[in-house]
């Protein structure tokens, strides 16, 4: 039961998120059996909710390859500044008139700009010898700082409303989400995760330290690389899609982590429905707590990432040793 | 057989081994003792593949450690690092099965009753056998391990290095690297004190 728990809840939280709304839908689950019966069912909350389970999985898998590559517990997109540089890349180019939010155009320069971000903190981190966890986790927080300040100038200096607001860049949002937006953000996290799989077992190893992890046949350089592409692939297509959501990488692994244990092929799976759910109850909550408004998607699942965190450091736990 | 030829490692500027040579004989206990910082455990660690000497080679076989890729050496050495450290909670049994077959070495290793603990909780002493476990399991014809009898009681003592006799035995190649207090070596066939 234990098991298939977090996946009966997002399927639960699935159905819930395309009945909850401000517009109440007549004979909704008549509705729901029939497919393109209803406008506002399938053709703005589906791709909605839809969009919602895929960037969930997305952001959760990027976290935990962020952590298993670092072997730190709080390595995430958002700290190691992959997000910020994802909305740095996709921004500039829509600012430039060259790609649409939610194009494929618009997840590869998401992906490059989170690529070269990532990049960016393990070379400084690693600038004066060794790549301390301390270090990077410092630096991530620093290049984060400045991509994400770059992004508000760049959106602040474009008024086309398709180029969107800060508010998007760096909180997110699943509103203007359609059908067509779904293909990339869909084929990039299925890459993402189809990696993730592949390298999990070496990510079981390098958690035993770099020095071990190469004695047991892990070439650790050759993995945090792919990881590090992964995680790109993984938090461009998501950020250039419905912008940065904050606390998901880092806390759907943890919350499998608690409940599955740490190896890493379980996780890749788990860590994804998790994520998942943790996206699709935020938006249904951003959504509908202060309707007619909306707030954005990164504001509710902060509300409900955060908890976890102060429990991660409140509770005893043998999960994850940092000392 | 380890063959060292002429080997100097410089690290951070200081010269720790100079222009030496050695050869470990297939089947046999060695061990590598001397003063804190003297460079044994960087001689291990050359033995390993970790780093590169400055100057001169070491072959394992035919092979030499730092040219093989990471996969190819983890058919031919196993290591066990000084104070290994557990991040995640894995079971002991996960642990050595990342290395290849738990339950004998784990019977050997009076570890069968910590099979499903997680790594995290265990002592420092229990934490080493562990490490020694998974190297053990790897079932290479080398082993290295750095200072594998530091944190052991006296009974757990004798059964490691009872193990390490029955590999040797075996036609296993044992280089180990003694804490400075070990002073009872009866166990080795080799002792290695100078490596300049």
């Amino acid at each position: 039961m234990k098991k298939w728990l977090p996946a009966f809840l997002l399927v639960g939280a699935f159905v819930g998120s395309l009945y909850a709304g401000a517009t109440q839908i007549d004979n909704f689950w008549t509705a729901l059996l029939n497919p393109g019966s209803n406008e506002i069912l399938w053709q703005i909350r589906f791709p909605r909710v839809t969009a919602a389970v895929i960037v969930g999985a997305a952001l959760a898998v990027a976290g935990l390859l962020a952590q298993g590559a670092c072997n730190n517990a709080v390595a995430e997109p958002t700290i190691l500044g992959t997000a910020a540089g994802a909305s740095f890349g996709a921004v500039l180019a829509i600012s430039a008139g060259l790609v649409q939010v939610g194009t494929i155009g618009a997840i590869a320069c998401g992906t490059i700009g989170a690529l070269l971000t990532t990049s960016l903190t393990f070379k400084l981190a690693a600038i004066r010898g060794a790549l301390s966890s301390f270090g990077l986790i410092l630096v991530g927080i620093a290049v984060s700082a400045i991509f994400t300040a770059l992004v508000g100038i760049a959106s602040a200096m474009v008024s086309r409303a398709d180029a969107r607001s800060i508010s998007f860049w760096s909180l997110g949002s699943l509103a203007l989400i359609t059908s067509d937006n779904l293909i990339g953000v869909a084929i990039t996290t299925v890459i993402g995760i189809v990696i993730a799989w592949k390298i999990a077992p070496a990510l079981d190893r390098l958690s035993l330290g770099d020095a071990t992890a190469f004695h047991l046949g892990v070439n650790v350089a050759r993995i945090r690389l792919i990881a590090l592409v992964a995680l790109s692939i993984l938090a461009g297509g998501a950020v250039s899609t419905v912008g940065s959501i904050a606390f998901i990488g880092l806390a759907a692994p943890h919350i499998a982590r608690f409940i599955y244990g740490p190896a890493h092929r379980n996780l890749v799976a788990n860590s994804a429905v998790i994520g998942a759910l943790i996206v699709v109850v935020a938006d249904t909550v951003s959504r509908t707590i202060a309707q007619p408004n909306e707030l954005p998607i990164g504001l509710a699942a902060a509300l409900l990432g955060a908890p976890v965190l102060i429990a991660l450091v409140t509770f005893k736990n043998n999960v994850w040793r940092t000392q | 057989m380890i063959t060292i030829d002429e080997i100097t490692i410089v690290v951070d500027g200081r010269e720790i081994i100079y222009d030496y040579s050695e050869q470990i004989p297939a089947g046999s206990i060695t061990v590598i003792v001397g003063p804190n910082g003297c460079g044994k455990s960087t001689l291990l660690a050359a033995i390993a593949g970790d780093i590169a000497p400055g100057k001169g080679t070491i072959t394992i076989d035919e092979h030499h450690p730092i040219l093989a890729s990471a996969n190819a050496l983890a058919g031919i050495r196993s290591m066990v690092v000084q104070n290994q450290r557990f991040t995640l909670g894995f079971t002991v049994r996960q642990i050595i099965e990342m290395a290849g077959d738990s339950a004998q070495v784990m019977k050997a290793l009076e570890l069968t009753d910590l099979a499903d603990r997680l790594v995290t909780t265990l002592s420092g002493g229990e934490a080493q056998r562990v490490a020694i476990a998974q190297a053990i399991a790897q079932n290479t014809p080398v082993l290295l391990l750095d200072e594998p009898l530091a944190a052991q009681d006296v009974h757990s003592r004798g059964r490691i290095i009872t193990l390490l006799r029955e590999m040797a035995e075996l036609g296993k190649t044992i280089v180990v690297v003694a804490h400075s207090n070990e002073t009872e070596l009866s166990w080795a066939d080799k002792v290695i004190k100078q490596f300049h």
